[in-house]
C-alpha cells in the first residue's frame, strides 16, 4: 500500500508540466550526447551542470538523470552504424552491432538496442523502488577482498571478449592492465610511467583512450579503404527486428538487466563494466559462441540492457547513502548539493517528493526515449549515406571536443590521437581493442583493492578465501579458467590427431 | 639599442596596470577551479563569481581544470599574468598541502602564489561505523594503545587533508595506527560504515546525513569550535586531544605580483559577498562557515598554513614525486 502511495506521489511530481518538460529536454540532450562520439554522459552532465543552478532541485536532477540514461540510448547508434562508440559503455556494442550493420541489418540492431535499453531501464526503475535498501546492503557487503575477487572474474572473462585468437585477446588484456599502471600509486604516491607529463599523474584518461582505440583507428582504416575505393555501402534489409530476433533476445535482455542492476550499485562498476560483463556472459552461455563477433543480435541486446540498467541503479547509493558510485553520479550529487539538498539517507524520509519524483521520472523518461528513438532509426540509418568525406571530419571534430571537455585538457586530445595510431596498428595485426579496454578499467581497481585488502587483513592473504562472497567469486573464476584450458587442450589434441591422420 | 627599447617597452607595458587598477575589471575575469565541477570548491567558485558579477557588472567565468591533485590549475594561475584577471579558487589541500607533498611542483608556492581573499572553512569529523565498540575518542585511542598498529583509518588519498588529519591525531595522542588510502571519500566511507575500517576523519558535508541517520557515529569535530550542523558532537580538544585544531579552507588566490590596489578591490568585493545573510545560510547548508580576512591578513594566513601543513606532511612521511 505504502508503495502505491509513494508511486502516486512520485508520478504527481514527475508529471508536473515543468518536470515533464525538463525530463524531455534531458533525454533528448542525452540521446544527442550519446550519439556524438567522445561526448559521453560525463562531459555532457559536466557542461550542463551550471545551467541547473537556476532550476528547482527536482527539475534539475530529473534533467541530469535524463541526460545520463538518455546517453545510454544514443551511445549505441554510431557503434552500430560506423563502428565508433558514442561513449565508452557502448564500445562493446561495436563488436556485433557493426557486424550486423555490415550484413545490412543495421535497422534491426538499432531497434533491438533501443528495446533492450528500454527493458533495462524499466527493470532498473522497478529495482530502485522495490529493492533500493536491499541493493544498498549489497554494496555494503562488498569490501576490498570481494572487489578483488570480482575483478579476477572480470579479467578471466575479458579474454573471451576477443572473437579471434584467445592468445591475442590475452595479450590485449595484459596490455590494458599495464596501461592501468600509469599514474600515481595510491598507496605510496609514487608516479609510475608518467614520463614527466604532469597530466598523466592521474592516469590515462578513459574517454581519450576509448575514442582513440575505437574511434580514430577505424577512421584511419576507413580512409585507407576510401583511397583504394574499396568501401561498400551495406544494403539495408528491414528496419525492425524479426520475431526470431525478439525471441532470441528475451533471455539475454533479462540477464543483461540483472548484471547491470547489480554492477551499477557497486562503486567503480557503472555502465562500462556492466555492458562488457553482460556481453561476456552471453558469449559464455551461447550454444554457439562462434557467432559472436559476426552479428549475433544477443551481443547487442544484452550489453544495451545492462548499461542502461546500471546507469539507473547507480543512483541508489547516492540517494540512500549519499555515496556516488561513479563520476557521473558524483556530478549529479554535486548538483543536488548546490541546490541545498545534501544527498544521503535522509532524502527518502525528508524529501519524498524529490526521491519518488526522480524515480517516477525515470520511467517516463525511458518511455519518451523509446517513442523518440524507434521512429528515428530510419533517420539514423541515413547517416550511412552521408559521404565519408563529410562524416569522418565531423566525427573527429566532435570527438576532440568531447575528449577536451572531460577535464578541459588539450593534452587528452593528444592522448586520443596517440591511441588512434596505436589502435590502427592493432587493427592491422588483428588485435581487438575490447579486451584492452576492459583490462584498463579493471586493472587499477584490482590492484588498489588487493593492496587495501592486504592492509586491512594485516598482511594475511587467506582473507580472500575466508570471506564467503570472495571465495565464491574466486571459485567461479577458477571454474572458468578450467573450462578454457580444457577446451584449448582438446582443440590442440584434436588438431594433432587430425594432422597425424592426414599424414 | 633594440634590447634597450624592448626593456623600455616592457616597462611601459607594466606601468599602466598600477595606474588603472581602480578601473579593474575592464574585461571578463576567470576563476579556475582545481577540482571537477559539482565539488565543494566549484560550488564556492560559482557562488563568489555570481556575487562579483553583480558587483562589477563584468563577466566572471568559472573553469574547472582538475588534475594532478590540483597542481595543473594552480600552476596555470601561478604562471598567468599577474593582473587579477586569472584567479584560482584555492584550497588547503591543493595549495597548502601539495607544495609540501609534491617533489616537483610546477611553481614556487610561497613566493609565486598568495591568498587574495579567504572564502570559507569547513570542519572535518571523526566518524566510526555504527557497530564500532568505540563510543568516544578516548575509547578509540585506548583501542589503538592496546593494539598498536592494528587500528585502521581511511582517507581520500595519500597526503590528502583527511590523511593528514589522521596523522595529526596519531601524533598528538602518541598512538600508532594504519592508514588505508582510497581514491576519494565515497568508497572509503562505505568501508567505514560496514566496519571494515575502524575510523575516518571525513569532510563534514559528506557525513552529516549519515550521522543523523545512524549509519555512522561522529566522535569529534576537528575544529576548536563545535560545528553548527552537529551541535552534540564535541571538538577534538573537548574529547581529550589537546591542541588539535584543523580545518579545510577555500580562498580566492592569485599570483603574488597582482598589484596591491587590485588585490584590495577583489578582497573588498569578496568580503561584501561573505557579509550577506544568504551567504551564511548557503554555506551552512554544505557544512561550511564564511571566513573573512583583509588582504594582508589573508597573505599572512597563507604563509602560516603552508608551514602548518608542511609540518604534518613531514610527520606523515607522505610524498608524491
Amino acid at each position: 500500500m505504502e508503495l502505491i502511495h509513494h508511486l502516486m506521489l512520485g508520478f504527481s511530481v514527475a508529471t508536473h508540466p515543468v518536470n515533464i518538460a525538463y525530463c524531455l529536454l534531458g533525454v533528448t540532450l542525452g540521446t544527442f550526447i550519446g550519439v556524438l562520439p567522445g561526448i559521453g554522459p560525463l562531459s555532457g552532465v559536466a557542461m550542463l551542470l551550471p545551467v541547473t543552478y537556476v532550476l528547482p532541485p527536482t527539475a534539475a536532477i530529473i534533467m541530469l538523470a535524463g541526460i545520463f540514461y538518455g546517453a545510454q540510448y544514443g551511445g549505441s547508434i554510431t557503434s552500430i552504424l560506423v563502428n565508433i562508440p558514442g561513449d565508452a559503455s557502448a564500445a562493446v556494442t561495436c563488436i556485433d552491432g557493426h557486424a550486423m550493420a555490415v550484413r545490412g541489418r543495421a535497422g534491426a540492431a538499432l531497434s533491438m538496442s533501443k528495446i533492450a535499453s528500454f527493458a533495462g531501464g524499466c527493470f532498473a526503475t522497478l529495482m530502485i523502488m522495490l529493492l533500493g535498501p536491499v541493493l544498498t546492503d549489497v554494496a555494503l557487503q562488498f569490501g576490498p577482498a570481494e572487489y578483488f575477487s570480482l575483478m579476477v572474474v572480470g579479467l578471466v572473462t575479458a579474454v573471451t571478449l576477443a572473437h579471434g585468437s584467445q592468445l591475442r585477446g590475452l595479450a590485449m588484456v595484459i596490455l590494458g592492465l599495464m596501461l592501468g599502471f600509469v599514474g600515481t600509486d595510491v598507496q605510496t604516491g609514487t608516479l609510475r610511467f608518467t614520463f614527466g607529463f604532469e597530466k598523466l599523474s592521474d592516469g590515462v584518461n578513459l574517454v581519450a583512450l576509448a575514442i582513440g582505440l575505437f574511434g580514430f583507428s577505424h577512421i584511419i582504416l576507413n580512409m585507407e579503404a576510401l583511397v583504394s575505393r574499396k568501401i561498400e555501402m551495406p544494403k539495408i534489409i528491414g528496419i525492425l527486428p524479426t520475431l526470431a530476433d525478439l525471441k532470441a533476445c528475451v533471455k539475454p535482455i533479462l540477464r543483461g538487466m540483472g548484471v547491470g542492476s547489480l554492477l551499477g550499485v557497486l562503486p567503480g562498476g557503472g555502465a562500462v563494466l556492466s555492458s562488457f560483463t553482460a556481453y561476456t556472459v552471453e558469449k559464455r552461455l551461447a550454444a554457439d559462441p562462434s557467432r559472436f563477433g559476426h552479428g549475433a543480435i544477443e551481443g547487442v541486446a544484452a550489453p544495451e540492457a545492462a548499461n542502461n540498467a546500471a546507469s539507473q541503479t547507480s543512483f541508489i547509493p547516492l540517494l540512500t547513502l549519499g555515496i556516488p558510485p561513479n563520476p557521473v553520479i558524483a556530478l549529479i550529487g554535486g548538483a543536488l548539493t548546490i541546490q541545498g539538498v545534501i544527498p544521503g539517507p535522509e532524502i527518502i524520509s525528508e524529501q519524498p517528493h524529490l526521491f519518488w519524483g526522480i524515480v517516477a521520472s525515470m520511467w517516463i523518461g525511458n518511455l519518451m526515449l523509446l517513442v523518440l528513438n524507434l521512429p528515428l532509426v530510419g533517420l539514423w540509418i541515413r547517416l550511412l549515406r552521408v559521404p565519408r568525406g563529410i562524416l569522418f571530419p565531423a566525427i573527429i571534430l566532435f570527438s576532440c571536443i568531447g575528449v577536451y571537455s572531460v577535464d578541459n585538457s588539450a593534452f587528452d586530445v593528444g592522448v586520443a590521437v596517440f591511441f588512434g595510431i596505436l589502435g590502427y596498428a592493432f587493427l592491422k595485426f588483428d588485435c581487438e581493442p575490447g579486451p584492452l579496454l576492459l583490462g584498463f578499467v579493471l586493472g587499477p581497481m584490482m590492484e588498489q583493492n588487493l593492496r587495501r585488502a592486504m592492509l586491512l587483513s594485516h598482511g594475511d592473504p587467506t582473507v580472500f578465501l575466508t570471506q564467503p562472497i570472495s571465495l565464491a567469486l574466486l571459485l567461479v573464476a577458477g571454474g572458468l579458467v578450467a573450462v578454457m584450458v580444457s577446451s584449448v587442450l582438446r582443440n590442440g589434441h584434436q588438431q594433432k590427431l587430425e594432422s597425424e591422420m592426414s599424414n | 639599442m633594440i634590447r634597450l627599447s624592448a626593456i623600455l617597452l616592457a616597462l611601459f607595458a607594466l606601468l599602466p596596470v598600477g595606474v588603472h587598477a581602480a578601473d579593474y575589471p575592464t574585461k571578463p575575469v576567470t576563476i579556475i577551479v582545481p577540482y571537477p565541477p559539482g565539488g565543494t570548491a566549484d560550488i564556492f567558485a560559482r557562488y563568489i563569481a555570481e556575487g562579483m558579477n553583480k558587483a562589477w557588472k563584468q563577466d566572471v567565468i568559472v573553469q574547472d581544470h582538475p588534475g594532478a591533485g590540483g597542481n595543473i590549475a594552480s600552476g596555470q594561475v601561478a604562471h598567468a599574468k599577474a593582473d587579477g584577471y586569472t584567479l584560482l579558487l584555492g584550497t588547503s589541500g591543493s595549495n597548502a598541502v601539495n607544495p609540501n607533498l609534491y617533489k616537483n611542483m610546477p611553481y614556487d608556492a610561497a613566493k609565486q602564489m598568495t591568498v587574495v581573499a579567504t572564502v570559507a572553512s569547513t570542519a572535518n569529523v571523526l566518524v566510526v561505523g555504527p557497530n564500532s565498540k568505540a563510543k568516544s575518542v578516548k575509547d578509540l585511542l585506548a583501542m589503538a594503545r592496546a593494539n598498536p598498529g592494528k587500528v585502521t583509518y581511511a582517507s581520500s588519498g595519500n597526503g590528502s587533508v583527511l590523511h593528514l588529519s589522521g596523522v595529526m591525531l596519531a601524533n598528538k595522542a602518541n598512538v600508532k595506527m594504519i592508514h588505508v588510502p582510497y581514491k576519494g571519500t565515497p568508497p572509503a566511507l562505505l568501508d567505514v560504515m560496514a566496519g571494515r575500517v575502524d575510523m575516518m576523519i571525513a569532510n563534514g558535508p559528506s557525513v552529516v546525513g549519515n550521522v543523523k541517520a545512524g549509519k555512522l557515529k561522529a566522535l569529534a569535530v576537528t575544529t576548536a569550535k563545535r560545528a553548527d550542523a552537529l551541535p552534540n558532537v564535541p571538538t577534538m580538544i573537548q574529547a581529550g586531544v589537546p591542541g588539535y585544531d584543523l580545518s579545510s579552507w577555500f580562498a580566492i588566490m592569485g599570483p603574488s605580483a597582482i598589484p596591491k590596489a587590485v588585490k584590495e578591490k577583489i578582497n573588498k568585493t569578496v568580503n561584501a559577498i561573505l557579509a550577506l545573510d544568504k551567504t551564511k545560510k548557503r554555506f551552512a547548508a554544505i557544512g561550511a562557515a564564511p571566513l573573512s580576512m583583509g588582504v594582508d591578513q589573508s597573505g599572512a594566513f597563507f604563509q602560516s598554513e603552508l608551514k602548518k601543513w608542511g609540518k604534518l606532511v613531514q610527520i606523515s612521511g607522505a610524498k608524491v614525486d
